[in-house]
């Protein structure tokens, strides 16, 4: 706001500057005869108001400029999402209520004494020591309950190559084909079944009996259905037959495509198919390095789903190998067994003899050339200490996450934990080759090893842990016994096959069937001497 | 509580206290154990009770152990509760 200044007829004299107005109208009244005459016409007021405008001083004041300034801002897209948690599981145990606490106080304050009393007499007391009850019928020894064989085929000089129990623990199916050099690839050959329930059971005549064209080289019944069967050709197959059907037992087959196995097929297993637990694959390994997944489709055709290849630079150097010469880039794999704690662990046996730690769920691509509708994934996660010549069966053990054995061509086995690559323990068992180990379903500290000496060895990491608890001789002139398995649905049985085309029940003595008192922490400890 | 007094005892592998229907109140194992736990063993200590009572009215049930080839189930029993210890003696 501008103020004006005030119009002033004659300026004001110096002194009046400082004065108050009515020592200024004095002064007018003074200089009121210095007007001129034709002035005096103007009024007092006017004439203050003309001197007290006078008085008034030129001040301008502005504010600043507002500054502003232009600027926008909007919400954020949103998107609707729901989100719903499943009914909680019922909690079992139930929360007491308030009122009840003192009571269960009371109640505990009064059995305390007694229960202390009796936790400390138990603790010092001798009492049980030795004191063991039997309430199934002891079996001192081990013996032979049955000796199978299937005459066409042992007159051909076929060997039992592999054995299976089936999901009952009542058939008993062995693969015949022949696991030593020669030119076997058109030999025909048989699968055939012994059902040791069934009445008036014949050993000379399997109960079920199917004629494959090549050499079969493996065998796996399913886990749930009693009569489904895969085996692993020689050709590189794998077929699966239904044995409940003597007319046209062929049920699925992987046919000669691109995605078989170049090589024989070492081993066969059947998977749970993830996210479907009742639904099966089966796992198929080979010399040719891959690890192949198949599902049955539509009709009787196996469809590779997942695949994976051994390849020697995709190895991890967990451990020194021999190197090898540029042309070998495959690894063969020689036998497989899953962990029964993590369902996709699986542990690889290998030509060159150092087993691998694999995983279902390995991500990385394989480096490989070989054709295949799906692609080939590097399964190796870790390499451990190798054998002095190529694994042929490894085994998990089922009471515990981290071991596993491992049994070779140099006759030994190998107790392995996870954890490390050289093995806990390295155990001669036969000068000749060892062609199948298997940890016993029901004691944690068993396992038994077939050799090529015509020997079953029973070993019991309790009794002693350097020679084995029991030999049992399979075969009269020590030609190999190539595989065995036990039975877990009755305990007591081990069925094994032999070079002779025999396949043999073996009913085990009772202390390999029942599980000590301790045995399980003993196997954690045996697990715990892994070497810092 | 001296639920936890207990359960540190040597060798004591878990600790429960079941009420006079069966269930669970406190425990220190996991739930489905618990809970097999309690109902198996809440059958037999009634089945006890009776047996001791059937021979002698006078008589009752204080203390009841199960002894087994891998551990020693001790139960004392109430009116209103049940107390399961499970310890696993020093072989």
């Amino acid at each position: 706001m501008k103020g004006g200044a005030a119009a002033c007829s004659r300026p004001l004299p110096r002194g009046l500057c400082g004065l108050g107005v009515p020592a200024v109208c004095q002064e007018l009244f003074k200089g009121w005869g210095l007007i001129r005459k034709e002035d005096r016409h103007l009024s007092l007021l006017e004439l203050t108001w003309a001197v007290a405008g006078a008085v008034i001083l030129t001040k301008s004041c502005q504010t600043a400029s507002i500054a502003t300034a232009n600027a926008s801002a909007q919400g954020r897209s949103h998107v609707d999402a729901q989100v719903q948690t499943e009914a909680p599981v019922p909690v079992s145990v139930q929360p007491l209520s308030r009122y009840d606490v003192p009571r269960l106080a009371a109640f505990l304050r009064r059995v305390e004494a007694m229960v202390i009393r009796e936790l400390n007499k138990n603790w010092q007391s001798h009492a049980f020591d030795g004191f063991e009850v039997n309430w199934t019928e002891q079996q001192q020894m081990v013996s032979c309950l049955y000796t199978l064989g299937y005459p066409p085929a042992q007159a051909q000089g076929l060997h039992v190559t592999g054995i299976s129990w089936n999901s009952t623990g009542s058939v008993v199916a062995c693969a015949y084909g022949r696991l030593d050099h020669g030119d076997w690839s058109t030999l025909k050959s048989f699968v055939c079944a012994w059902n040791l329930d069934r009445r008036g059971l014949s050993p000379r005549q399997p109960s079920a009996v199917v004629e494959v064209p090549s050499a079969v080289l493996c065998l796996a019944f399913h886990p749930t259905q009693p009569s489904h069967v895969a085996g692993g050709l020689y050709s590189g197959e794998v077929l699966v037959w239904d044995l409940s059907r003597p007319e046209d037992p062929l049920l699925w087959r992987t046919g000669l495509t691109d995605d078989t196995h170049t090589d024989p097929v070492s081993q066969v297993v059947w998977l749970p198919e993830p996210g479907h637990s009742h639904r099966f694959q089966v796992l198929s390994v080979a010399t040719d390095g891959k690890v192949l997944l198949w599902r049955g489709v539509g009709a009787g055709q196996l469809r590779l789903t997942e695949g994976f290849a051994l390849v020697m630079q995709q190895l991890p150097r967990s451990t020194k190998l021999k190197k090898h010469s540029r042309g070998e880039t495959e690894v063969g794999a020689t036998a497989v067994a899953f962990s029964s704690f993590d369902p996709r662990l699986f542990i690889l046996g290998t030509e060159g003899g150092f087993p691998l730690k694999c995983s279902l769920a390995a991500g990385e691509a394989a480096l490989t050339r070989m054709p295949s509708s799906v692609p080939l994934r590097a399964p190796a996660q870790f390499t451990f200490s190798p054998h002095g010549g190529p694994v042929y069966s490894v085994s998990c053990s089922p009471f515990h996450r981290n071991l596993f054995l491992s049994a070779g061509t140099d006759g030994h086995v190998h107790l392995y934990s996870m954890l490390q690559a050289p093995p806990l323990t390295s155990l001669q068992l036969s000068l000749k080759y060892l062609f199948a180990v298997r940890w016993s379903p029901v004691r944690p500290l068993v396992f038994a090893a077939a050799s090529g000496e015509g020997d079953v060895l029973l070993f019991d990491l309790q009794k002693s842990s350097q020679k084995p608890t029991v030999l049992i001789k399979q075969t009269q002139d020590e030609s190999p016994v190539y595989c065995l398995e036990f039975n877990s649905q009755q305990t007591q049985l081990l069925a094994a096959g032999d070079a002779q085309g025999t396949v043999k029940v073996w009913q085990l003595s009772t202390e390999f069937v029942e599980q000590g008192p301790r045995e399980a922490e003993d196997l954690d400890r045996l697990a715990a001497e892994v070497a810092t | 509580m001296e639920i936890g007094e207990i359960q540190s005892h040597k060798g004591v592998i878990g600790t429960m206290v079941v009420n006079a229907e069966g269930i669970p109140i406190r425990t220190t194992l996991d739930n489905s154990t618990t809970v097999q736990y309690a109902g198996l063993l809440h059958h037999l200590t009634m089945k006890a009770k009776s047996t001791v009572r059937d021979i002698d009215p006078q008589n009752d049930l204080t203390f009841l152990r199960i002894r087994s080839k891998k551990h020693e189930i001790m139960v004392a029993p109430d009116k209103e509760y049940l107390l399961i210890v499970i310890q696993n003696p020093c072989e």
